[in-house]
């Protein structure tokens, strides 16, 4: 379970988030839905810790993680697997060697099992003969297929997802979100999407937290955003997706 | 208008005093970080290797030419000197000393920090924009110790024989200079050159390697690590390693010489 209670966090003088608390429990989905650049990003990063805030708490399955050291973090941020918007695959290494990497590097796995988890995942993620290939040979999709494979090789309890659908094509889209959707039916994940499409929401995710300006303005079951009378969450429900 | 324009002025000049301490501050953490890492090493053995070979073996020819020229220019120039006092035969003397004590490491130093060190600058800092170094963090892998110690370590190694090296052949070339342009008889410039080197001047010459190393390797990755802003950025940053890490190394080589030469016999 991810906490986070009371978090303010700004920029230089720009107050990015305002006393912001927000549950993800575990084994559900949970999409933060808001406009570009408002900090929904920067939530994923509080709740692995790349960044601090400053002021309130970041909880993951109870420890407070706002007061730990980087070396402390390591082994709390290997419980989650994240999806960063532009995939951030490493572009030196072909694809077998970007999804089996972290399985070399944290968990010292002998060779063996490193590769057959790493061809479980090539085949779950639809990438046969493309093992081989380094990340710019890719499509967009195809990239993203790998940078969630690369998340959910070494097995984390919760997945978190950076846009999952930006800058897709609607086919690729689709198969991304029904990539997600499975995820929980067959290995129980958590997950927390962050995403500017409200299709993608309703699609995905079983809670639904809005953030505009900084404040979360819905936190509920995603149904329940149709009896929402906040003014921002009728307008977004009416234009479907955001570019405000 | 006179007192707003100071006050404009000295209001930019405590932020930016303020920006370079914070800097400096976080230099300073990286660095340590850096070093702290070092019993990983082995762990990163493959990433030592790899960085071994390009800071090392792919160095040999910039090295041999920067080397190479100078020790000819010296020759040349220096012989061109000695002649109008009739002190052709103190050449060999002269020369030596100079590539040794200060051109050899020297210039293998400016040429390493353009060389090696704008491929880090570069390389981490497009791995920065890209979130990268973002994701190795995400993931739970330190990346000081992944990206920045095997440079480091690396760069601590092969620099040493790099500057043997460096000094090797400008020694080599102002020889040969010397005997077929100023027709100086070898034995003449050799023995001028061999009986006069000191230790101090090989402990000058080999303690600026391990210096230039940790100069250029951290302020590189440093300013690699801290790249924003798009391509732009990483050229930014790219830019302000070299001209720093170049100024650096210049400045420590004053030192080192300094320091050496006064305090050994």
């Amino acid at each position: 379970m991810i906490e986070l209670r009371n978090v303010t966090l700004k920029y230089g003088d720009k107050e990015i988030l305002k006393n912001v608390s927000l549950t993800v429990h575990d084994n559900t989905i949970k999409a933060i839905l808001g406009p570009s650049g408002v900090g929904k990003s920067t939530i994923l990063k509080l709740m692995l810790g790349l960044i601090k805030p400053n002021s309130g708490q970041v909880f993951v399955d109870g420890t407070d993680i706002t007061p730990l050291r980087e070396t402390e973090l390591y082994p709390i941020r290997r419980k989650m697997g994240m999806v960063f918007q532009g995939n951030a695959l490493f572009d030196s290494m072909t694809i077998s060697q970007n999804l089996g990497f972290f399985l070399r590097e944290n968990l010292k796995l002998p060779e063996k099992e490193v590769e057959e988890r790493v061809s479980e995942q090539i085949l779950f993620s639809g990438l046969e003969g493309y093992e081989d290939q380094l990340p710019e040979n890719l499509s967009g999709g195809m990239r993203k297929r790998v940078a969630i494979g690369r998340a959910l090789i070494f097995r984390p309890h919760m997945i978190l997802f950076d846009e999952p659908t930006a800058g897709l094509d609607p086919v690729s889209s689709k198969r991304i979100l029904g990539l997600i959707s499975s995820l929980r039916q067959e290995s129980n994940l958590g997950a927390v999407i962050v995403t500017h499409i409200i299709d993608d929401v309703f699609s995905t995710a079983d809670h639904a937290a809005v953030l505009y300006q900084g404040e979360i303005i819905f936190d509920d079951k995603t149904e329940n955003l149709h009896q929402a009378d906040h003014p921002f969450i009728r307008s977004i429900l009416s234009d479907k997706i955001l570019e405000l | 208008m006179p007192l707003a324009f100071i006050r404009s002025l000295e209001r930019d000049l405590t932020l930016k005093t303020k920006d370079f301490l914070l800097n400096l501050q976080e230099f300073f953490l990286f660095s340590m970080r850096a070093f702290f890492t070092m019993p990983k090493l082995r762990r990163y053995w493959r990433d030592f290797l790899d960085q071994a070979t390009i800071c090392g073996t792919e160095s040999i020819p910039i090295v041999l030419v920067s080397a190479i020229s100078i020790g000819s220019l010296m020759s040349i120039e220096v012989g061109n000197l000695l002649e109008e006092f009739g002190a052709k035969t103190m050449l060999g003397r002269s020369t030596s000393i100079t590539v040794v004590r200060e051109l050899g490491p020297l210039l293998m130093g400016l040429m390493l920090s353009a060389r090696f060190g704008s491929r880090n600058g570069a390389e981490l800092g497009a791995m920065q924009i890209s979130e990268q170094i973002d994701a190795l963090r995400a993931f739970g892998t330190d990346p000081i110790a992944k990206l920045v110690m095997p440079r480091l370590a690396a760069a601590l190694v092969m620099f040493i024989p790099l500057v043997a090296l460096s000094d090797f052949a400008g020694l080599q070339s102002a020889a040969l200079l010397a005997i077929n342009y100023h027709k100086l008889d070898p034995g003449i410039f050799w023995n001028a050159v061999y009986p006069r080197l000191a230790p101090k001047d090989f402990v000058v010459s080999f303690l600026k390697a391990p210096v230039f190393a940790i100069i250029i390797t951290l302020v590189s990755s440093f300013n690699g690590f801290s790249a924003k802003g798009g391509t732009a950025g990483v050229g930014r940053s790219t830019i302000k390693g070299i001209v720093v890490s170049s100024g650096l190394v210049l400045v420590a080589n004053f030192y080192v010489s300094k320091v050496v030469l006064e305090n050994m016999k």
